[in-house]
Order: structure tokens, then C-alpha cells, then sequence
């Protein structure tokens, strides 16, 4: 089984603050890797470390054994790396339709120059392209919102539209930035129905940050727990949300005050505990 | 449950797409002609001092549009803009004087105007495009004030080299063969006119405007979604400056003789104004708002009374333009956001085949219980699964169902 993505010592610093130190991080081909820890932790950091919106100081990002910590963002993308934002990351100056044309910018063959002198290439493909963006709002249960603009629009709606949106460009590994916020227990549980089925369809790989636990511990192959920049612990869901530091980490210390006089050290980092 | 399976239980969507008939297209049309066919007839009729000035509204919308593509579409403020025209005036003249040997006696070739346009629209790129380069770093108000600076750097430097502007006396640009009437000028600069605004409008319906509107919005959402921010954000830049090359051009050979003093910053902050008060990224908008402020000061100032004032006191017509567009941007960012564009909308929304309205999302969306239904048929909508009072009302058929189509 190959490696998707592995991460490899990866540290970033902003002035004072070590975001990230050493991270290590290792996704196989069609696993759910779930990436917890309390707010501040630097998972998102961690994520635009991925994706190149950031560059860290040290260490280095493979994916599929090929070193792209160099290449800029838009070239992962057309790599096959697909993001979710924590707030929805979507163009709010842009119809809902033209946001899946957006998404599938990679895939376009005709040249920019090309296209503002009329080619004809550029008027067949853009056709093709809506036609698409139809096909996969029809299949998302969302053609009459083609038109609209995102503003007015649901947050549950939004969602479903940039989780639509970042499949269409096409990914083989994607990361999902908190997918279930905003969500009660139930729909969180069903997304995670949905996450499988689409790994089965689509044949994906998935890196996600998550808090909501039960969704982790539903989906997810194995979990790496990142607290003030490090790796805390990395195992089985079951395992780790067992382990007595990241009970004191990320659950509370309250929760479990034995384990707390076990490892005094944790103590203080109680205040990280999630909504 | 999965979405596949949801909706495929479901009865289909009603399309809910308006399309006009066959008399609601006549009418169209016939609007279409009166528009265009009434703009040419008035520039072959008109005497020719006022063709002069269309021609110069003409040239003023491309100016428009090539200031809309930076301040519109990728949300820039440009404050040296006189500078790519001005200077794309002088190499055009320069060229078709020194280089091509015209002169205001003997006329100019039509080809020599042309490779002239070329170079003019080629210096505007490339000067535009090095302000890219800086705005790739620099953003907002810096920014702002970089072009302000290249705008006084291009007044008191470039335009005063005298082997390409020749000092005070100006640089001699004949306008071209068999368009040296006012008339057939105008009529020259509104087929440049139509092709900017072709590429404008197939710029904004390909991937490059899609790009560049995403970048505006959101730099990391725009990479995430495999944009080169990079390289469409220079692009813009290039674009606006091309236009702005095009337009220095057409300025050169309106006026045949090109004076360093005809491009100072007045200039500059009028075109962002018109820009501004014609509608920001609307191409109608900033069309009308620019020929607007090209023809407002010769109206005015056609009037005897108004024009004895004028002169008596000494106010430059354009002096006139400046106090008004000052006033009129702060008119439209109080009370009528869009400006001019925003005021035609339901115009040219009717024009292009939807209805004559200001509210296009009422619409395109459905209504309430149609949007509730849908999510939870989603299952977003956890109402819609119980059996509450508001989800059997929703039910119920004698629900109108989009009457709008």
C-alpha cells in the first residue's frame, strides 16, 4: 500500500510562537486519517503547510513519493489534493454554478489569451464545462440554485456546495477542515455515512480535522493527536481516544481525574477543551 | 442515507429558467437597434465638433474599462493611469512622426497607424504589467499611492524627454488615411470601442475572469481551487494596461498633436471617478459613466448662458467634470451602490433576455417551502423528516408551485 501524503518533520515558527514542531504524519492510500486536538493545537496550520499556503521552516511535505514542498498552490491542487476551508471556502462575488467552474480551473486546456480573442476551442469547452457543473449540482440535488448567489444561501446548503465544489477538482487526496461544525449529532453521524460512501465511489484518500469525537472514532483508520504544535500520540480512534494524555489534552483534565495525577504535567492545558 | 439515494426517490426539480418569447425577443431587438443603430446615426449626422467629442467619449470608455479590469475586477485603486496613456500616446506619435515620416501635411498611412496602435498597446502592457509586479507584493493604499507616484514620475520625467515629446510644442500625430474627418474618427475609436468591450465581455465568461474575481474575493481559495494567483493577477495588470496603450493611441491621433500637458493627474482621478460612479466591474455601467463624463462639460458649457460663465470666470469645462464626479461618486457610495450600471441592471438584464427587474434572485431561487423542501430532501433540514406541523404544510399540494416561470 502506497503512501498519499506523508509529512516529514515539518516544523513552521511565526516570530515567537512554534506553530509546528517536528511534525510527522503519514496518510496511506484510501485510509480516513483523522487529525485532532484542542483549538490552537496547529492543525489548519498544518493544512496550509499542505497545501503551500504556507512554508515551513523545516522538514518537508511527499505526496505519492514526490517532494512538493516547493511547488506552489495551484500546483498541488492540479496534483490531486482537494481542500475544505473552516469557514466555507467558497466565492461569494460568484454564482453557485460558475463556483464549480472556478473549481475545475485545473482541467481547462484552452489558453487565457486565447480566450479573450473569442477561440472557438474556448466557447465549446466552456459549454462542456457548465454542462458538467449541471451534472454535479443535479447530482448534489441543487440545480435550481445554479444562478443564485451564495449570500442568503443556508450554512448547511453552503457546505454541501464546497464539499461539491472541491470535487470537482478533481482530488485523490482530500482534506477536510472541521466538515461536521455547524452540524447537530445526527447529521454529523450521517455525513460520516456519506464520507464512506464517497471514499467508496470516488476511491479517496482523506485527511481531516475533526473535534466532534463519536464522528472520528465512526470513520476514521487511524488518528494522529497534535496539542501546541507536536504529535501528543497517533493509533487506532479506540486507542487514542483512550489515551490518558489526550483524555487530559483534548477532552478536559475533569473528565478523568486520575489520569491527570498520572502525568501532572498536562495539568495546565486543560483550557483547550472544544466547544 | 445518501444524497444519491435521496434524490433518486424524488420526483425532478422544476426548472425554474425564464426565457422570453418569441414576441418578448422582437422586442428586444428592436430596443437593440434603436440603442446601437441611434449611436451611429447620431455620429454620421452630427456636425463635426461633435463627433470630436464622441470620439473622445469613445476613447474615455476604453479608458474606463481598462481602469474597471484593476479596480473592478481585481479591487486595486490605480491613481497613475495618465501615465500608461500618456506615455502610449507619445510612442505612438513619436513613431508614426520620426519612424513612419507623417506628418500633419502629407497624413499618415493607415498602416502606419496601426503599427503605431501596436506599440502603444504593447507599452501599456508592459508598463502596466512591472505595476503588477508590485502589486503582487503590495496591496491597498501602498499600493495606491506606488501608482500615484508612476503617474508624477511618467508627468515630470518621461513626458519631458524632448526626442520623445519634443518639449512644450508636442509631438505631431496625423490621423490616418481616410479618417481624418471628426466623423470617421469617432466611428474609428467605436469599432476599438466594441473590441474592448468584446474582450471585456470574454474575459469575464472564460476562466481568466472566473480566476481573477476568485483571487479578489479569496487568495488561498482561489490557489485551492488551482488558480495561479500569480500569474492571472499580472495578466489583469497587463490587460488594463493594453487597454490603456489602445486608448493613449486613439487620444494621440484624435488630437493629431500630443502635449506633455494634456496628461496630468486631474486626468487620473477623473477616470477613477467615472469608473467609480459608472458601477464598479460593470461593463455597461462604466461604458455609459465614462462617456457620460466625456460629453457632460461640453454640453454644459454649450449652453450660452452656462458657457458665458464659464468664461467669464475662467472654469475649465473639466475643472466642471472633476467637482461633479466628486460628487456624484460620493452620491453613489451613499445612496446608490453599483452606480450607473446598477440603475440600468433591469435594462440590460431585459436586454439580455431575463426579465425587466431590479431583483434577479427572487427569480432564480425558490421560495420558501420549495427551498425547504429540497433540504430535507438533502437532509439538511431535519424538520422535514419529522412529522411537525410546518413540514406537512409543506406537503400539502395546494402549495403554489414557482409562479415566476
Amino acid at each position: 500500500m502506497t503512501n498519499v501524503l506523508e509529512v516529514k518533520n515539518t516544523g513552521i515558527r511565526f516570530g515567537g510562537l512554534v506553530a509546528l514542531d517536528d511534525v510527522n504524519i503519514t496518510v496511506p492510500e484510501w485510509e480516513i486519517v483523522g487529525l485532532i486536538g484542542p483549538n490552537g493545537a496547529g492543525k489548519t496550520t498544518l493544512f496550509n503547510c499542505i497545501m503551500g499556503a504556507y512554508q515551513p521552516n523545516t522538514g518537508s511535505i511527499w505526496y505519492r513519493g514526490r517532494d512538493i514542498s516547493l511547488l506552489a498552490t495551484h500546483r498541488r491542487t492540479a496534483l490531486g489534493i482537494g481542500r475544505t476551508f473552516q469557514n466555507i471556502g467558497l466565492i461569494r462575488g460568484l454564482t453557485v454554478l460558475e463556483n464549480f467552474m472556478v473549481a475545475e480551473h485545473s482541467r481547462i486546456s484552452y489558453g487565457a489569451w486565447g480566450a479573450l480573442l473569442g477561440m472557438p476551442r474556448s466557447f465549446a469547452e466552456e459549454r462542456r464545462l457548465k454542462r458538467n457543473a449541471m451534472e454535479v449540482l443535479d447530482f448534489i440535488g441543487l440545480p435550481h440554485l445554479a444562478d443564485s448567489h451564495l449570500d442568503g444561501l443556508p450554512y448547511g446548503t453552503l457546505k454541501l456546495i464546497e464539499v461539491g465544489t472541491v470535487l470537482a477538482t478533481d482530488p485523490d487526496l482530500l482534506l477536510l477542515d472541521e466538515p461536521s461544525s455547524g452540524m447537530g449529532p445526527d447529521e454529523a453521524h450521517e455525513f460520516g455515512e456519506r464520507l464512506l460512501k464517497l471514499r467508496q465511489t470516488l476511491n479517496l484518500t482523506v485527511l481531516m480535522i475533526e473535534h466532534h469525537v463519536p464522528l472520528v472514532v465512526g470513520v476514521c483508520d487511524y488518528v494522529y493527536v497534535l496539542n501546541f504544535g507536536k504529535i501528543l500520540t497517533e493509533g487506532k480512534p479506540q486507542a487514542v481516544r483512550e489515551h490518558p494524555e489526550v483524555v487530559a489534552a483534548y477532552l478536559g483534565g475533569e473528565a478523568v481525574d486520575h489520569t491527570s495525577e498520572a502525568d501532572p504535567n498536562t495539568e495546565p492545558e486543560d483550557a483547550g477543551a472544544p466547544a | 442515507m445518501s444524497t444519491a439515494e435521496a434524490t433518486a426517490t424524488l420526483e425532478p426539480v422544476e426548472s425554474t429558467r425564464f426565457t422570453p418569447s418569441a414576441q418578448g425577443w422582437i422586442a428586444r431587438l428592436v430596443v437593440h437597434v434603436l440603442i446601437f443603430g441611434g449611436a451611429l446615426l447620431i455620429t454620421a449626422m452630427v456636425p463635426g465638433y461633435w463627433a470630436f467629442r464622441i470620439s473622445l467619449a469613445a476613447i474615455y470608455a476604453i479608458i474606463g474599462l481598462s481602469l474597471n479590469v484593476v479596480l473592478g475586477y481585481v479591487g486595486q485603486v490605480s491613481l497613475g493611469h495618465h501615465g500608461f496613456v500618456g506615455i502610449a500616446a507619445f510612442i505612438s506619435a513619436w513613431y508614426v512622426t520620426t519612424k513612419a515620416g507623417c506628418s500633419l501635411e502629407q497624413g499618415c498611412s493607415l498602416s502606419s497607424f496601426f503599427v503605431a496602435t501596436a506599440l502603444a498597446v504593447l507599452s501599456g502592457g508592459v508598463a502596466a504589467g512591472l505595476l503588477g509586479l508590485v502589486a503582487l507584493r503590495i496591496r491597498g493604499l501602498y499600493l495606491a499611492l506606488i501608482t500615484l507616484s508612476y503617474g508624477f514620475m511618467a508627468e515630470t520625467a518621461i513626458f519631458q524627454i524632448p526626442a520623445l515629446t519634443r518639449g512644450g510644442a508636442g509631438m505631431p500625430a496625423p490621423a490616418p488615411d481616410g479618417f481624418t474627418s471628426d466623423n470617421r474618427y469617432a466611428f474609428l475609436t467605436l469599432a476599438f470601442l466594441a473590441l474592448v468591450i468584446y474582450i471585456d465581455w470574454r474575459l469575464i465568461r472564460s476562466k481568466v475572469g472566473r480566476a481573477i474575481l476568485s483571487i479578489k474575493h479569496s487568495e488561498p481559495v482561489a490557489a485551492s481551487y488551482g488558480i495561479n494567483v500569480t500569474a492571472y493577477k499580472t495578466m489583469a495588470f497587463v490587460l488594463s494596461g493594453m487597454f490603456a496603450g489602445l486608448a493613449g493611441a486613439l487620444l494621440a491621433f484624435r488630437v493629431e498633436n500630443v502635449v506633455s500637458n494634456d496628461f496630468d493627474f486631474s486626468l487620473a482621478l477623473l477616470w477613477v471617478l467615472m469608473v467609480v460612479v459608472g458601477g464598479l466591474g460593470n461593463r455597461v455601467g462604466v461604458v455609459v459613466g465614462s462617456a457620460f463624463f466625456a460629453l457632460f462639460p461640453f454640453i454644459l458649457s454649450s449652453f450660452g448662458t452656462l458657457k458665458n460663465f464659464f468664461d467669464k470666470h475662467a472654469i475649465e469645462p473639466e475643472l466642471v467634470g472633476l467637482a461633479l464626479g466628486a460628487a456624484l461618486a460620493l452620491f453613489t457610495i451613499i445612496s446608490y451602490q453599483g452606480g450607473i450600471g446598477e440603475q440600468l441592471s433591469p435594462l440590460t438584464r431585459w436586454l439580455g433576455g431575463k426579465p425587466f427587474t431590479r431583483h434577479p434572485e427572487e427569480h432564480a431561487a425558490p421560495k420558501g417551502h420549495q427551498r425547504k423542501k429540497l433540504l430535507s430532501r438533502m437532509g439538511l433540514d431535519k424538520s422535514g423528516e419529522t412529522p411537525t406541523e410546518e413540514s406537512a404544510a409543506v406537503e400539502t399540494p395546494s402549495e403554489p408551485v414557482e409562479e415566476d416561470a
